[in-house]
């Protein structure tokens, strides 16, 4: 049997760059690098095709095709491309090999959920609401962020939360290109045969417990995010409890 | 309407083509129906009558069981498994075959389980799996080793390749040039001035960290990138100058498409890496052992480290069928059956 406790107890697991406080600062690091491009891209596009209804089949479309490839793979077919680039943009080949890779799969991985969300966060939106506040004169920048955004933010922060828990969960596999984080832990104990069971599961109980741990973190913001006006409706706005995101809401004539 | 279901189209081959550019494990060939091994039980049902009575007694060299093969996630092994696999559908064994079953240490549940019956082992790592103290230079006596280690297991080594795929520690053509490189015993005076691409269980491997020691490396040599030996990224890593030496195979054709200069390991620190069949004993009783041995231990014969790099090439680089390059091989070495 596995014995987890005497690898937490071991003091050697504690200090320096193989231990866990640094490979946990790791791992938060390379998440919230890929969360942060990821917010970059996915959240103004999904609010701009959320708020216009323009490209949104081919944007969601999309997304969901990036969902489905392995990460594992962008990670492989990423690394030969981030290595010969290295000499050409000047970075260190290093970045190339244990970072870059690993950065970009994430990202990839980060982008859906942010992005679909979004979109469907603004299309839940009231359009009588919506027309309302254009009829008031408001631009459309305005209807944005003080009418669509307040309302669908327990959705938009919904897409942050499932980004984050893949991400943190899935950045283990940057361990196999040499990339630090909690992965290390999996991936150091697979190449040690028997001794190799320990570090294994405690490496896969310290990601679980990161994710879970963080994902309570966003949990605790996406209540404070929603006005307090609408906080009896936000729960039945969260996503799968809204509406499918690709049905136009019914739009009444004015 | 219309673009979505264009969408929708392209969506799902996209899908299925990272199926086909990720799932290396699963080969084709592993999701071929096994109709033949399920042929003796049902339509022979007399082969389950009481063993005493012997009704098929038919075949003096006994009876030709079902055979379940296996191998680990890499071409070699499965070049390996697979040439076993065709040695034996030749000569009437029904084959159903296991490939890509992943590293030793997901491979040996499994067939500990008895959802494999032979897989093709490698007489070193092998034996270290158990005891890395037992490995030594030498493939016969590294498989006596393995044989020991795996005798409770009711399992059997059968004869050893010729050839050998062992740890190799490999630089660049143009590192070799400028720092004359070209022995592993030059290693420590230029330690510093290397990145080393080194497995993630260096530290505890005494064919590793005790190796380099013994050349007189300090270890751990100051920059370093855990990277999985002989495996892909490793090549690619060094070819890229993201590290500088790489551990890699002595058979491992990245080496020659990259002409990278392996160094000479003059110390002879590195263990004897001969292959053979592991094979569970439960399945050797069902069938006439030494007539099945033979066949094995006859193709394991040609196999030479030429030869296992020539075929890896062919699989890895040129990227032939794994079934087609054996095939072609066991015919060559006139392996078939007369």
């Amino acid at each position: 049997m596995p014995d987890i406790p005497g690898f937490f107890l071991d003091p050697a697991h504690w200090t320096g760059t193989t231990g866990i406080p640094n490979r946990m600062l790791e791992h938060l690091v390379i998440s919230g690098l890929a969360i942060l491009i990821a917010t970059l891209i996915g959240l103004p596009l999904g609010l701009y095709i959320g708020h216009t209804g323009r490209g949104a089949n081919l944007a969601i479309n999309l997304a969901n095709i990036g969902r489905a490839v392995p990460s594992y793979a962008v990670l492989v077919m990423v690394l030969p491309v981030s290595l010969s680039l290295a000499p050409v943009l000047g970075y260190s080949p290093s970045l190339g090999l244990n970072f870059l890779p690993i950065l970009i799969a994430m990202t990839l991985l980060a982008i859906p959920p942010i992005l679909v969300n979004a979109y469907a966060g603004l299309r839940s939106v009231d359009r009588d609401l919506i027309e309302a506040a254009r009829g008031m004169g408001l631009r459309e920048t305005q209807i944005l962020r003080r009418v669509e955004m307040p309302i669908a933010s327990s959705i938009i922060v919904g897409g942050f939360r499932t980004a984050t828990l893949q991400v943190i969960a899935t950045a283990t596999i940057g361990a196999i290109l040499s990339g630090g984080g909690l992965g290390r832990f999996i991936i150091d104990g697979l190449s040690q045969g028997l001794v190799g069971r320990d570090s294994i599961y405690a490496g896969a109980l310290l990601v679980t417990l990161l994710a879970v741990g963080v994902d309570l973190v966003l949990a605790l913001v996406q209540r404070r995010l929603v006005p307090r006006g609408l906080r009896g409706r936000a729960e039945a706005d969260r996503p799968g409890g809204g509406r499918p995101a690709l049905t136009r809401p019914d739009s009444t004539p004015v | 309407m219309r673009t979505h279901r264009v969408l929708t189209l392209g969506a799902s081959l996209l899908v299925l083509l990272s199926a086909c550019t990720t799932g290396g494990g699963a080969s084709p060939s592993a999701a071929r129906p096994s109709t033949a091994s399920s042929a003796p039980s049902s339509s022979a049902p007399e082969s389950t009558a009481p063993e005493s009575t012997a009704p098929e007694s038919s075949a003096p060299t006994g009876e030709k069981a079902a055979i379940k093969i296996g191998s680990d996630n890499f071409y070699e092994s499965e070049l390996m498994g697979e040439i076993y696999a065709q040695v034996l559908e030749a000569n009437g064994y029904p084959v159903e075959r296991k490939f890509g079953l992943g590293s030793r240490q997901e491979r040996i549940p499994t067939m500990d389980a008895g959802d494999v019956d032979l897989v093709p082992e490698y007489v070193g790592s092998g034996t270290g799996f158990y005891d890395k103290t037992k490995i030594g230079g030498d493939g016969a006596e590294n498989a006596k080793a393995l044989q020991e280690a795996v005798a409770s297991k009711n399992l059997t080594v059968l004869g050893i390749t010729p050839g050998e795929d062992t740890n190799a520690f490999v630089v660049r053509k143009d590192t070799s040039d400028s720092l004359s490189l070209t022995k592993m015993s030059q290693l420590k005076d230029v330690q510093d001035q290397l990145k080393w691409g080194l497995p993630a269980d260096c530290d505890t491997n005494p064919l590793c960290q005790g190796a380099l020691e013994e050349y007189g490396i300090t270890y751990p040599p100051k920059q370093r990138e855990a990277l999985g030996a002989c495996d892909v990224p490793m090549a690619q890593a060094l070819q890229g100058k993201a590290i500088d030496l790489a551990e890699l195979c002595s058979t491992q054709p990245a080496i020659a498409q990259f002409g990278f200069v392996v160094l000479d390991d003059d110390l002879d620190t590195q263990p004897a890496e001969n292959i053979a069949p592991l094979v569970r004993n439960d399945y050797l009783a069902k069938v006439d052992k030494a007539a099945f041995q033979k066949l094995l231990d006859d193709a394991s014969a040609k196999m030479t480290t030429e030869e296992l790099t020539k075929l890896g090439v062919l699989v890895a680089v040129d990227q032939k069928d794994i079934e087609d390059v054996a095939k072609d091989w066991i015919t060559e070495m006139g392996l078939l059956p007369s």
